[in-house]
């Protein structure tokens, strides 16, 4: 018996999204290889995914909101808001760097519990929403960098060694502590979004409102929680990036939406809700991560050109799911074999 | 009085009205903000996100959505800024900008109806495409040193101190809207969004209309581009960079509802003046014009959500006389059961 549960876990697996993104990571790490050594070496590979970190954190939260049926394309802002807030607070306001981030944590809840509020207790279309947000939170963060001594585009810097040896932390030399985070964050999400009765219950959310409310669940709090969980994600990576770039601007996260929404998307999830893959969403930020880093350094591409190849990457995924999962091909498919 | 009842139930009204009141605040405040040259000078700035906002109007009026504006924007600001600085006629180079804008929609169009790609994912792929091939166009150069005749046609006043770009741009504006609101094909773009499988009921190419819709869109948004060029005089690899955001926050405030059918293309015109003024207000008020996008965002998240709280509650309350009005019947007609 155990034996058919574990070859139909297999034939699951194979068949699985998260199975051919890994696929796609493989080709891609060949690829890279092959055209240049250098790049399969530890440090260099693990130092690259240093830039995209913030991406990856952030996206697997979004994915909770995705699987909702909403969308959040307000974290960017909510990085800079952090950010910043760590700065002045720090710099201006004389609070302990601990505290500093403590309390951006705490405003970045609050931020994601009130574009969370009106989303699922007023029932206003999420987009717009986190639109607003996005508008709302990047101001705010421009005001609070006014507060400052520091002009505002210099952006606040020299902060405590033990804030910006944060970022510097190796575990055996090699493994960052970025990374590490990431890794904890993407198993605690995963875990969270399968095993868990909440996880559950954003699924359902995500599939039918209503029946997720009739069936007894808090279905307006927890779909408000995701907001808030994408939000503290956001900070989370606000605060690393600050002590990464050692640096608090109040628009360090302005060009982070778009990458976000694309890895989660790659990673399986669908945009309608009820359907997501935690998963799917880290190795799709990688494989974004492991673009942008291995084609400027094995093809000479330059860093501006690396929008195009990432759009492409995600227009190629989309239209072969589509023509995939379009009833006629399959028909077609089956005729032949 | 029957017309002012329907001006008053069009959704485009209430931001006229918004409008009005916001102005008039303004003006109590600081008077100099209502002198003609002033209130010109608003519609005048409003001009490159007028046309964005109402190209992208027919796009979310089929419920739908496009973020790659502001990177359509950009490639034919850059294309066609690079053809008048090699000394091209204005007309080619303005008709190169425009197919660049229609060939960009029309590849929207075509992946979001035909290959039933969510609108956000497929333009937002576009997006990322676009955005790289104008690095790819301008090496990351910026192009400058334009023709003098080109840049300084902003400045052209048509009456008083109205600009030639923004009374051509609303005439072009009023005629659309004319044609979406009152004529059987303009309607289509409505009846799709409204109720996507009616309109396929009723015999409406709903594809077409979507690919329409995002081909206009296309074009509207390469028309802002050029006239982007000429306003700011040259072109950078980030141009355009954000507007797509901004494009559909002001066909919000306007009253077009994001889910589709709902709203009018005057609307998104009147939300981008809304939008364009505030920065021109706030320093009117005496405040830093730091504070714009905070006064957007918090303008965005407070209309959305008292029109969506009001509408719930009217769909509620209908639900409730409709529910009243038959137990009525039903009462009424168990009396006369009775008598019988």
């Amino acid at each position: 018996m155990k034996k058919v549960s574990f070859s139909n876990g297999m034939k699951k697996f194979f068949t699985s999204w998260e199975f051919v993104l890994t696929m796609i990571l493989l080709a891609e790490v060949i690829i890279f290889a092959t055209k240049n050594p250098k790049f399969l070496m530890p440090r260099v590979l693990l130092g690259s995914l240093n830039d995209i970190m913030s991406i990856c954190y952030i996206s697997l939260f979004v994915t909770f909101v995705m699987v909702t049926g909403g969308i959040d394309i307000q974290a960017g802002s909510i990085v800079g808001l952090t950010s910043i807030v760590i700065g002045v607070a720090w710099q201006d306001g004389g609070m302990n760097i601990w505290t500093a981030a403590l309390l951006a944590i705490l405003i970045s809840a609050l931020c994601g519990a009130m574009s969370g509020y009106f989303v699922a207790y007023c029932g206003v279309q999420p987009m717009v929403v986190t639109l607003g947000g996005s508008f709302l939170f990047s101001g705010i963060a421009l005001l609070v960098s006014n507060l400052s001594a520091t002009e505002s585009y210099k952006g606040i810097s020299g902060f405590p060694d033990s804030f910006t040896q944060l970022t510097k932390i190796k575990l055996f030399d090699v493994l960052p502590l970025q990374v590490i985070i990431f890794l904890v964050l993407a198993i605690f999400a995963n875990w969270l979004l399968t095993k868990t009765k909440y996880g559950r219950e954003i699924t359902l959310i995500g599939v039918n409102k209503q029946a997720a409310e009739y069936s007894g669940i808090n279905a307006k709090g927890i779909e408000m929680s995701a907001y808030i969980l994408s939000a503290v994600s956001a900070s989370i990576a606000g605060i690393i990036l600050t002590s990464y770039l050692n640096t608090a601007k109040s628009d360090i996260g302005a060009t982070l939406t778009m990458p976000i929404i694309t890895a989660v998307v790659l990673g399986g999830t669908l945009s309608t809700g009820g359907k997501g893959s935690v998963a799917g969403t880290a190795l799709a930020a990688i494989i974004i991560g492991v673009l942008k880093f291995g084609l400027p350094l094995c093809f000479k591409v330059s860093q501006q050109y690396l929008d195009i190849p990432v759009g492409l990457v995600l227009l190629a995924v989309v239209i072969t799911r589509s023509v995939f999962s379009n009833p006629q091909v399959i028909a077609k498919m089956h005729r032949k074999s | 009085m029957k017309n002012l009842k329907k001006f008053l139930h069009a959704r485009e009204s209430g931001s006229i009205i918004f409008l009005i009141i916001l102005y008039a605040i303004v003006g109590i405040i600081n008077p100099a903000f209502l002198a003609p040259e002033s209130l010109m000078a608003c519609l005048n700035d409003s001009v490159v996100f007028t046309l964005l906002a109402v190209g992208i109007a027919f796009v979310v009026l089929t419920g739908e959505i496009d973020v790659s504006i502001g990177a359509i924007l950009g490639l034919s600001a850059a294309v066609g800024a690079t053809m008048l600085r090699d000394g091209s006629p204005t007309i080619a180079a303005i008709l190169v900008a425009l197919v660049i804008g229609a060939v960009i929609g029309l590849i929207n169009g075509l992946g979001v109806a035909y290959l039933n790609i969510p609108s956000l994912i497929f333009t937002l792929g576009i997006n990322g495409v676009v955005r790289g091939l104008i690095y790819v166009y301008t090496n990351g150069a910026w192009v400058e040193n334009l023709p003098a005749e080109y840049t300084l046609a902003a400045g052209n006043k048509l009456v008083g101190d109205l600009s030639v770009f923004y009374a051509v741009t609303i005439v072009v504006v009023l005629i659309f809207h004319w044609w979406t609101s009152k004529t059987r094909h303009g309607r289509f773009f409505t009846a799709v969004g409204d109720n996507i499988q009616g309109a396929t009921l009723v015999g409406i190419p709903t594809k077409k209309t979507k690919v329409l819709a995002y081909v206009l869109c296309g074009l509207f948004a390469a028309a802002a581009g050029m006239i982007y060029t000429s306003r700011i005089g040259f072109i950078t690899a980030v141009a355009g960079n954000g507007y797509e955001m901004k494009a559909i926050a002001a066909c919000v405030i306007g009253g077009i509802a994001l889910t589709g059918g709902q709203g009018s293309l005057l609307g998104a015109a009147i939300g981008a003046i809304i939008m364009s003024s505030i920065s021109r207000i706030l320093v009117f008020m005496g405040f830093s014009s730091d504070y714009d996008n905070s006064i957007t965002g918090i303008m965005l998240i407070v209309i959305v959500v008292v029109t969506t709280v009001a509408q719930n509650r009217s769909i509620v309350q209908n639900r409730h006389d409709v529910l009243m009005a038959r137990t009525l019947n039903a009462v009424k007609s168990d009396e006369k059961g009775g008598t019988r």
